[in-house]
């Protein structure tokens, strides 16, 4: 008779990937133990009384393994696919088909996932969460939350199914053409609201000025020169320096914190920021 | 603002549960409840002034708005930033009688969490580190088919590590702010240089968080433009972020459509040559 994995045994395997994918997480197996936990489920399910068979597909996935956890969940919906087939005794599914697949997808997804969910889905919410909460409403911070959550958690449901139902076609629509015009038209999206988060959230102020002698009102006060040519100016302007350091300079971000501390005291010495505290 | 053990203990509940392998998982614990404007809610319902935490937690978020830890390597710690900081912060604002709604306010907010947040990656290697002895009586269960262990080592054991190096750090450090915040406030007058340094720092940190999240989406200089195109609409025409977002998926959907029709092309470009072959094969 055919094998199928039972409902049961599928939903219990995506639940142990969403909360344990990276809960007992080290620098050595990253993943590695997310994964196991969530395969269990399925190989306790596939093999019930063979245990041979179960260490056999246990030892499978003791490769190491780490992605974008979140968009990830499409490749473990897909080993559970494979397992199944596998469990089914189709021969050209073994250990080196699966380890392969899964060496070769956690590279692309982790570089996807980052980009879109961490890099820009992220981002974009809470951009949109902080508008909410100018003043200190709670509201934004709800409202992060509530959909941040609905679209995890449903999202991923929806990779793992489609994994599962789909095999190695499921991710055809991430890494094919038709998913990079959709990853390119995101990013842009990324792109135009990071600007309008940047200038709305960061502010860079210099509080410059030059007054001839004798007169009482300056003659230059730098911020406003700015602001006529472009307002926002040294905002600007100073993102495109730490992009620089960072990009081009290969900077960590903590050499490029570390730098901002020294352009700020030596600012600070001469008189171009002055944040005009006293008691 | 006094702090009790009791809501001290509360804090450090979350940030076990919110650190990056953090024990709520990760969409809920790390990228829900780590980050900065949801930890400054947990924050300010803990220590009873919601409007308070969610502004630092606000100010704080801009540094830390692209926390992205490729290939497992972090610049900061969310649990140190969103549940250290966080309070830290707000005991400082109050000690200095800042609101936390003016920039200065607001700058105070940034330099100390990303102060916390940095020395915090201790706690994320600790962590980690110490997880390797779980993983080791994991594999070892893994060898004697005794299976069921795992849900042990991937889902408690870590709570172990978890109170070393996130529940008792988190709380002592809360705690013992308050005299902390004070001791510095008394060596280092506000408008004295050092000060002055701190909050300039503050206005500039949130400049590295929006350039690592160009780093991800920026390849080519024409990738600023819209960018640039987003800076432009807030900044020049000031239109609010909820609108800036419209805007921009308006643009994306024509790109969209665009890049589709683009791919479409080549089979349409064959059909018109198809077409003309046989109206020559007519004449």
């Amino acid at each position: 008779m055919e094998k199928k994995i039972s409902r049961k045994a599928l939903t219990k395997a995506f639940n142990n990937w969403y909360y344990g994918n990276l809960t007992c997480f080290s620098q050595e197996h990253m993943q590695t133990f997310g994964y196991m936990v969530s395969m269990l489920p399925i190989i306790q399910d596939l093999y019930r009384d063979d245990k041979d068979a179960q260490m056999r597909s246990m030892n499978t996935y003791r490769t190491f393994f780490n992605t974008e956890p979140q968009l990830g969940t499409v490749i473990v919906g897909i080993t559970a696919g494979l397992e199944e087939a596998r469990a089914n005794g189709q021969e050209d599914v073994d250990d080196e088909t699966i380890n392969s697949l899964r060496a070769g997808l956690m590279g692309p997804i982790a570089g996807i996932g980052d980009s879109l969910v961490v890099g820009t889905l992220i981002p974009i919410l809470l951009g949109i969460a902080m508008g909410m909460s100018t003043g200190g409403s709670p509201l934004g911070a709800i409202f992060y939350i509530i959909v941040w959550n609905l679209l995890a958690y449903f999202g991923m449901k929806m990779l793992f199914v489609k994994g599962y139902e789909m095999g190695g076609k499921a991710v055809d629509f991430l890494v094919g053409p038709q998913g990079e015009a959709l990853r390119e038209s995101i990013t842009m999206l990324g792109g135009i609201v990071i600007g309008a988060v940047a200038a709305s959230w960061v502010s860079v102020t210099t509080a410059f000025t030059m007054t001839a002698s004798g007169a009482d009102e300056p003659f230059l006060v730098l911020q406003d020169t700015l602001n006529g040519v472009y307002p926002g100016f040294l905002t600007a302007a100073f993102i495109m320096l730490c992009w620089w350091l960072m990009a081009k300079k290969k900077m960590s971000p903590l050499k490029v914190m570390l730098l901002l501390v020294v352009i700020a005291f030596v600012g600070v010495l001469i008189g171009f920021f002055d944040p005009g505290l006293n008691y | 603002m006094e702090i009790s053990w009791l809501q001290a203990a509360i804090i450090g509940l979350f940030a076990c549960l919110s650190s990056m392998p953090g024990l709520g998982g990760t969409s809920f614990g790390n990228y829900t409840l780590g980050r900065p404007l949801v930890g400054g809610l947990i924050c300010g319902l803990v220590l009873g002034d919601i409007q308070s935490g969610i502004l630092v937690g606000v100010a704080m978020q801009i540094v830390y708005i692209a926390l992205v830890t490729p290939g497992g390597t972090v610049s900061a710690d969310v649990r140190a930033v969103s549940y250290i900081g966080v309070p830290l912060a707000m005991i400082a604002l109050k000690s200095y009688g800042l609101s936390a709604d003016s920039p200065d306010g607001q700058a105070l907010a940034t330099s100390f969490g990303t102060m916390v947040g940095t020395l915090g990656t201790v706690l994320f290697y600790g962590t980690a580190t110490m997880n390797l002895v779980w993983q080791h009586i994991g594999w070892s269960a893994v060898e004697k088919g005794d299976f069921d262990k795992l849900y042990l080592v991937d889902m408690v054991y870590p709570w172990i590590s978890h109170i070393l190096f996130s529940f008792l750090p988190t709380m002592i450090m809360v705690k013992m702010g308050a005299p902390m915040v004070d001791l510095i406030k008394n060596y280092l007058p506000m408008d004295g240089l050092a000060m002055k340094t701190l909050f300039t720092v503050g206005a500039l940190l949130p400049c590295v968080g929006i350039a690592i999240l160009l780093k991800q989406i920026v390849a080519k200089a024409l990738d600023f433009i819209p960018f640039f195109f987003g800076f432009t609409l807030a900044a020049s025409l000031g239109i609010n972020l909820v609108s800036a977002t419209i805007i921009a998926a308006m643009f994306a959907y024509i790109n969209y459509r665009i890049k589709m029709l683009s791919l479409m092309k080549p089979a349409a470009g064959s059909a018109v040559v198809q077409l003309e072959e046989e109206e020559e094969e007519d004449i």
